[in-house]
């Protein structure tokens, strides 16, 4: 284990009661980087990161970051800790506005520089005071992006974020993650392999619950390669 | 949160209530008032925290039965009686709370309802020794008249009353506007989000609970002080379900709907049923008709068509436009 390793996962081994989900993962990030996990639906993604997250608890292996074993803590603690999730389901709070939902994210961190969610997402500015169950699917991610990078997380796990989303909205987010990586590190869970291909620095390719392949070289991270593992 | 609208409404709301005193019988404003404590701890639990509670007469009791013990075997106190039911509310909700909020909706529900059962039979069986069973307490005349406002006395009561349930009612709008509020409500919308974000869910729902019944242990207090007498009846099973429904006949999650719905299930209890005997009926019928039309509650309902009249009737009128006479051309 490096020491600037964020992240670390080894021997990860998940189930769902009977049913083994994730065998023998092992995965690093360092500081800064992009991380994305490929792979088709079942593969076992966002089960990777509900662990790393606090939410399953795995039959063996081990979760670190910065040395800390997150294995065992509640996701509150996780949390706590400076490692945020974005959930692939998109849901926000809908009964609240947009600013009250920041205003819950500014809470928990004691973060209220929301200048940066702002630069990030400009359109957020006029959307403050909008019911955030009538934001569109596009400008809920930007919600759900711009909440969690209020308290400056050293580790943003991010569940597809793309999906179902506008052409222009996926090239603004991949702006966004390139921009947050010099703040961030991130695990992204992505089926879009022309975004993961432009901005990942390492993929992970699941199958089953096994990591098939870990490409660690920009010259091999290309669509065309990536696609083989799926 | 913002609180600029803290008085939004508020004054409003009560001053029709204190108008009410002039037109209805004064132990029917009073019931009014008690009640309107008694629903709003309901409402916050269901409209805030998305708890649905059987068990809320349990929590009324403790308060009841820790004034109605302090002012028949201790003191005469009216004030410190109720001090004491509060604090006995907060005690019960403590040494439960940790235990029954770690039970999802409908298990929260069951458990409270047999912790109303509990004290139920604790109250007319097991500790009847000091309870009386049900021939219940009286304390009525062990009363002291207290200055500034006697609560002996039913008008000055409704005037004490009136400032609880105002100062309860400005409490939880309190809450509401602050971020606890929004916690409160994340956790009902979606909790592990709020698990994402950092937010320990356990405690906010903890003390949600604490706060609810230590509001409904007031009631329980008020309760006691106003008829000096305190039997089990107060929790019976079939007493359950009333402040669900007054909360939802009101309107769920609505600060105004506890308020609303007090008056209209009083108003059937304790008017309707002068002139007509099975008014249960009318309340179940009522129900019915406010779930298949939207689960909205009378104030659900009424608040937008009010609000809409209202921005009407404030809004600036528009300056007529310049009248140009027929081919002369405006400048």
């Amino acid at each position: 284990m490096k020491s600037d390793d964020i992240l670390t996962v080894a021997g990860l081994n998940v189930s769902y009661g009977e049913s083994k989900v994730l065998f023998n993962i092992n995965l690093n990030a360092s500081s800064g980087q992009i991380v994305a996990c490929v792979g088709r639906n079942g593969a076992g993604k966002t089960t990777l990161l509900k662990t790393i997250m606090g939410f399953l608890k795995p039959t063996a292996g081990t979760v670190t970051s910065n040395g800390t074993s997150l294995i065992g803590r509640a996701a509150y603690v996780v949390a706590a800790m400076g490692v945020k999730y974005i959930p692939q389901d998109k849901k926000v709070f809908s009964d609240l506005t947009v600013r009250e939902n920041l205003e819950l994210g500014s809470y928990a961190t004691r973060d209220y520089d929301w200048d940066k969610v702002t630069t990030y997402f400009p359109k957020l500015k006029q959307l403050m005071d909008r019911k955030a169950g009538y934001l569109s699917g596009g400008e809920r991610q930007m919600l759900m992006i711009g909440r969690a990078i209020l308290g400056n997380p050293k580790l943003l796990l991010v569940d597809e974020p793309t999906e179902g989303l506008a052409p222009s909205i996926v090239a603004q987010l991949k702006d966004v993650f390139r921009e947050l990586s010099s703040k961030s590190t991130l695990v992204i869970v992505e089926q879009n392999l022309p975004l993961v291909c432009a901005i990942a620095d390492k993929v992970y390719a699941l199958n089953e619950g096994h990591v098939m392949a870990e490409l660690a070289d920009r010259e091999q991270i290309k669509p065309e390669t990536c696609e083989q593992y799926l | 949160m913002s609180v600029l609208k803290w008085w939004s409404g508020l004054l409003v709301a009560f001053l029709l209530l204190a108008l009410l005193r002039v037109f209805l019988p004064l132990p029917f404003a009073n019931e009014i008032m008690i009640f309107s404590v008694y629903a709003i701890g309901c409402n916050f639990l269901l409209g805030r925290v998305g708890f649905i509670s059987f068990g809320q007469p349990a929590y009324l009791a403790v308060g009841a039965y820790g004034t109605a013990f302090y002012l028949f075997y201790f003191g005469t106190n009216p004030y410190i009686g109720i001090l004491i039911g509060i604090i006995s509310g907060f005690v019960v909700s403590l040494a439960v709370g940790p235990l029954f909020v770690r039970l999802r909706s409908d298990y929260f529900a069951l458990v409270n309802l047999a912790l109303a059962v509990i004290i139920f039979f604790l109250m007319q069986k097991v500790l009847a020794g000091i309870t009386h069973g049900d021939d219940g307490l009286w304390f009525l005349t062990r009363m002291d008249s207290t200055p500034v406002l006697d609560l002996t006395q039913p008008d000055q009561f409704f005037i004490f009353a009136f400032l609880i349930a105002f100062a309860v009612w400005a409490f939880y709008k309190y809450i509401d506007d602050s971020i606890y509020g929004a916690c409160c409500l994340g956790t009902k919308i979606n909790e592990d989000k709020l698990k994402f974000l950092g937010y320990n869910t356990y405690n906010i729902r903890l003390l949600a609970f604490v706060i609810a019944n230590t509001t409904t242990a007031l009631a329980g207090s008020m309760y006691a002080i106003y008829l000096g007498f305190v039997s089990p009846e107060i929790t019976s099973p079939a007493r359950v379900a009333d402040p669900i429904v007054v909360t939802i006949l009101g309107g769920v999650g609505t600060l105004y709907g506890p308020i609303v719905g007090a008056i209209a299930y009083t108003g059937m209890k304790d008017l309707l049923s002068q002139v007509f005997g099975n008014w249960e009926l009318i309340v179940g019928f009522l129900l019915v008709f406010i779930m298949l039309a939207g689960e909205k509650g009378i104030w659900g309902t009424l608040a937008p068509v009010l609000e809409r009249t209202f921005t009407r009737l404030t809004a600036p009128r528009s300056a007529p436009a310049p009248r140009t006479e027929p081919g002369v051309k405006g400048t």
